[in-house]
C-alpha cells in the first residue's frame, strides 16, 4: 500500500485530531477523524481504513475497549493499530499501563509528545 | 447463678477463654455472686473490669482470661452500649451507691473515658495531655500535675504546667537518683509523701528539688508514673504534687496508670497521624505531578504536530494550512500559560493577605474581563449585583481567582448559540457572602458533580487542564467557606461560593 492509504485518527481532542491528519495529509494519506470510540467503530465499517491512530484516553468508550471491539470481528483481525498515550511509560499501575499493547492487542505504542516523523515512520513500516 | 440474658453474653462467652461456670475455673469472675446482675451479668460475668476492686483486676483474674486495659477491651464497650445510662462501672458495696465520693469517682473514670473516645477522632496532642494532665490532676485531687516526655536527643524530660494564668516549660534531667528519673529509667511507680520532713530510705529515689524551684512551690508529696510506649519503653512520666488528703494513695498509683496509658496512646496516634499525612501529601505529590506530566505531553503534543504542519506548509507556500495549524499552536500556548497561572493558584502556600476591597467592583472587573470574549462568542454574559457586600472584607486575589475560574468554565460550558452566562452576588449571612455564576449549557450529572473537584478532572480536555475547580475550591476552604453545584443534565449549572468574612480584617 502506497501513501493513498486511508487512515483513521480517533483523537477527543479536537485541536490534537486536526493537526494528527494535517500532518498525514501532508504526507498524501487520506485521514479521517473520529472523536470516541462509537463513533470509530461505526466509521470504521463505513471507511474501511487501511490503519488506526487510536488515543487510548477517550470518553465513553476508550482505546482499549475500542481495540477489543475492533478485533472481535474477523475482517478487522489483522487492522493496524498505532496506540497513542500522554501516560507516562513508566507508571505501571496507571490504568492506562505500558503494557496497552498487548492489553489492546494494537501494532505500536507510542508516548506523547511523539514527533511527527517517528508516527509518520511507523506508520509507513506497519502499511508497507 | 442466673442464665446469661439473650444478646447479652457475659465476658467468658464473649472471650472465649474457656474459664466459664463449667470449668474448674479459677477466675474470680464466675464466683463472684456479690456481682449477679449487674449489668444483666452472671454473677460478675458483665461487671469483670471491676472484680478483685479494681476497674482492670488483671492480678486477681485467672490468666488469659484478660490482659491489657479493660478501657480498650471491646467487650467493655460492647457491655456499656448495651447498658446505656443503666451501665453499671463498678462493683458496690450495697448502700454506698449514692454517697458523694462515689459519684465523684464515677464522674472522674466517666472523664477518663471521654478522653480516651476522644483519642478515636481528630485531636491536638498538646491539648489531649493538657485535658489529660487537668483530669489526673482533679481526680487525684493534687495541687498540681505534669506530664513530662522524653524530647530529641537531650537525656531530660520535657513537659507544660498551668502557672498563674500562663503554660510554664518545665524541664527535668533523666537522672535516676530523683523520682523522676527513677520512675522512667526503672519503668516504676515512685509515690512518696513527707518529702521535706525526712530522708527517703534507701532504695528509694529523692525528690528533685529543681522540680519545686521550676514549678515555683514547695512539694510535699509527689507521684511520677512511667509512660511506656507499646514496646514497653518509657516516653514519660506522668506526676501528680501535694494530694488534698496529705499522700496518694494506691487508687490514685492506679488511676495515673490508666492516664499513663492514654498519653501513650495520644502519643502513639500523633505518630500514626504525622505518618499518615506524610505519605498523602506524598501520594499528592505524585498524583500532581503525574497529572501535570499528562497536561503537558497534551499541549507538547500539539505544539510538535503543529510546527511540523507550520514547517512543511511554509516550503510549499501553502498559507492556509499555516494559519489553521497556528490557531491551534496559539491557544495550546494559551493553556500552557492558564496551566502554569492554576499551578500557583492551587500552591496552598501562595496566600494574598486580605484586603478591604469593594466585592462588587472586583466582581465587575473580572466580568469584564470575560465581555469580548462572550461577545465574539455570542454568549450574554450579565452582572446582578447585590446591594448589601459592599462592606464584605475578604481576601481579593483568592476571590478574584475564583471567579476567573468560574466564569471561564461556565463560558465553555455555554451552547454555540444564545449562550447565557449570569454572574451575581450576596449577602447570605452576617458574615458571610455568595457568589455565583450560572450558565445555560449542557449542565452535569451526579457522576460529573462528583467529580469535577478531583484535580485534573476535565470536561473540556481541549482547553483545561482540571485544575480550575480544585484551585477554586481550595480557596474557597481557605475561607471556611463551600461551594454548591445546583445543576441537572440539559438544565445548565449554576455554582455558588459561600465565603465567611474575614472579620480580622480591617
Amino acid at each position: 500500500m502506497g501513501p493513498k492509504a486511508k487512515i483513521m485518527v480517533v483523537e477527543d481532542n479536537l485541536d490534537e485530531a486536526k493537526l494528527i491528519k494535517m500532518v498525514l495529509e501532508g504526507e498524501g494519506y487520506e485521514a479521517v477523524c473520529a472523536f470516541n470510540g462509537k463513533d470509530a467503530l461505526e466509521k470504521v465499517q463505513s471507511d474501511r481504513p487501511d490503519l488506526i491512530v487510536l488515543d487510548v484516553m477517550m470518553p465513553e468508550m476508550d482505546g482499549f475497549a475500542f481495540c477489543s471491539e475492533l478485533r472481535s470481528s474477523p475482517e478487522n483481525e489483522h487492522l493496524p493499530v498505532v496506540l497513542l498515550t500522554a501516560v507516562a511509560k513508566h507508571i505501571q499501575d496507571s490504568k492506562y499501563p505500558l503494557n496497552g499493547v498487548l492489553r489492546a492487542d494494537a501494532q505500536e505504542y507510542l508516548e506523547k509528545p511523539i514527533r511527527a516523523e517517528e508516527l509518520l515512520e511507523t506508520i509507513s513500516r506497519l502499511l508497507s | 447463678m442466673t442464665q446469661a440474658q439473650p444478646g447479652k453474653p457475659n465476658c467468658w462467652d464473649f472471650m472465649a477463654c474457656g474459664y466459664g461456670p463449667d470449668s474448674t475455673s479459677p477466675c474470680v469472675v464466675v464466683s463472684d455472686q456479690d456481682s449477679e446482675g449487674t449489668n444483666g451479668g452472671t454473677n460478675g460475668g458483665r461487671l469483670c473490669w471491676s472484680v478483685g476492686g479494681t476497674l482492670s483486676g488483671e492480678r486477681e483474674l485467672a490468666e488469659g482470661a484478660r490482659t491489657g486495659n479493660c478501657l480498650v477491651c471491646p467487650f467493655f464497650h460492647l457491655v456499656k452500649s448495651q447498658e446505656g445510662p443503666a451501665f453499671q462501672l463498678f462493683k458496690l458495696a450495697r448502700g454506698v451507691r449514692d454517697s458523694e465520693q462515689l459519684q465523684q469517682t464515677i464522674a472522674s473514670v466517666e472523664s477518663l473515658m471521654a478522653i480516651h473516645e476522644g483519642l478515636r477522632s481528630d485531636f491536638d496532642l498538646g491539648q489531649t495531655i493538657r485535658d489529660i494532665t487537668e483530669e489526673a490532676r482533679r481526680l487525684t485531687g493534687a495541687q498540681r500535675s505534669v506530664v513530662l516526655l522524653l524530647r530529641g536527643t537531650s537525656p531530660a524530660l520535657h513537659g507544660e504546667m498551668p502557672l498563674r494564668g500562663q503554660t510554664k516549660s518545665v524541664v527535668i534531667s533523666l537522672d535516676e537518683e530523683s523520682a523522676v528519673g527513677f520512675a522512667a529509667v526503672h519503668n516504676q511507680i515512685v509515690n512518696l509523701h513527707h518529702i521535706y520532713g525526712r530522708q527517703s530510705p534507701d532504695g528509694v529515689p529523692a525528690f528533685n528539688p529543681s522540680y519545686d524551684r521550676q514549678c515555683s512551690c514547695r512539694t510535699h508529696s509527689f507521684l511520677a508514673v512511667p509512660i511506656n510506649d507499646p514496646e514497653d519503653r518509657a516516653i514519660g512520666v506522668i506526676t501528680a504534687a501535694n494530694a488534698r488528703k496529705g499522700f496518694f494513695s494506691s487508687d490514685d498509683e492506679w488511676f495515673m496508670e490508666k492516664y499513663a496509658t492514654e498519653v501513650a496512646l495520644a502519643v502513639e496516634k500523633q505518630k500514626f497521624v504525622q505518618q499518615s499525612v506524610a505519605v498523602l501529601r506524598l501520594g499528592a505529590i505524585g498524583e500532581t505531578i503525574a497529572g501535570l506530566s499528562h497536561c503537558i505531553k497534551n499541549i507538547a503534543q500539539a505544539l510538535r504536530a503543529g510546527s511540523h504542519v507550520i514547517k512543511r506548509a511554509l516550503k510549499t507556500n501553502n498559507l492556509q494550512d499555516v494559519r489553521a495549524a497556528w490557531e491551534i499552536v496559539d491557544r495550546h500556548i494559551e493553556q500552557l500559560a492558564d496551566l502554569s497561572m492554576d499551578v500557583l493558584a492551587y500552591d496552598p502556600v501562595v496566600q494574598e493577605p486580605s484586603k478591604k476591597t469593594g466585592l462588587n467592583p472586583l466582581v465587575e472587573h473580572v466580568v469584564g474581563l470575560f465581555r469580548e470574549e462572550a461577545r465574539a462568542r455570542a454568549i450574554t454574559l450579565a452582572f446582578s449585583p447585590g446591594a448589601d457586600v459592599e462592606t464584605a472584607r475578604f481576601d481579593h486575589l483568592g476571590v478574584y481567582r475564583c471567579m476567573v475560574n468560574l466564569i471561564t468554565n461556565a463560558l465553555d460550558a455555554c451552547p454555540l448559540s444564545e449562550g447565557a452566562v449570569t454572574v451575581a452576588t450576596q449577602r447570605t449571612g452576617e458574615h458571610e457572602f455568595m457568589l455565583s455564576v450560572a450558565d445555560n449549557g449542557p449542565g452535569m450529572d451526579e457522576q460529573t458533580k462528583a467529580a469535577v473537584f478531583d484535580l485534573f478532572h476535565t470536561s473540556r480536555p481541549r482547553r483545561g487542564a482540571g485544575l480550575g475547580l480544585p484551585t477554586v475550591a481550595d480557596i474557597v476552604n481557605r475561607h471556611n467557606g463551600r461551594v454548591e453545584i445546583d445543576s441537572r443534565p440539559g438544565a445548565g449549572a449554576t455554582l455558588r461560593i459561600f465565603i465567611q468574612e474575614n472579620v480580622a480584617v480591617v
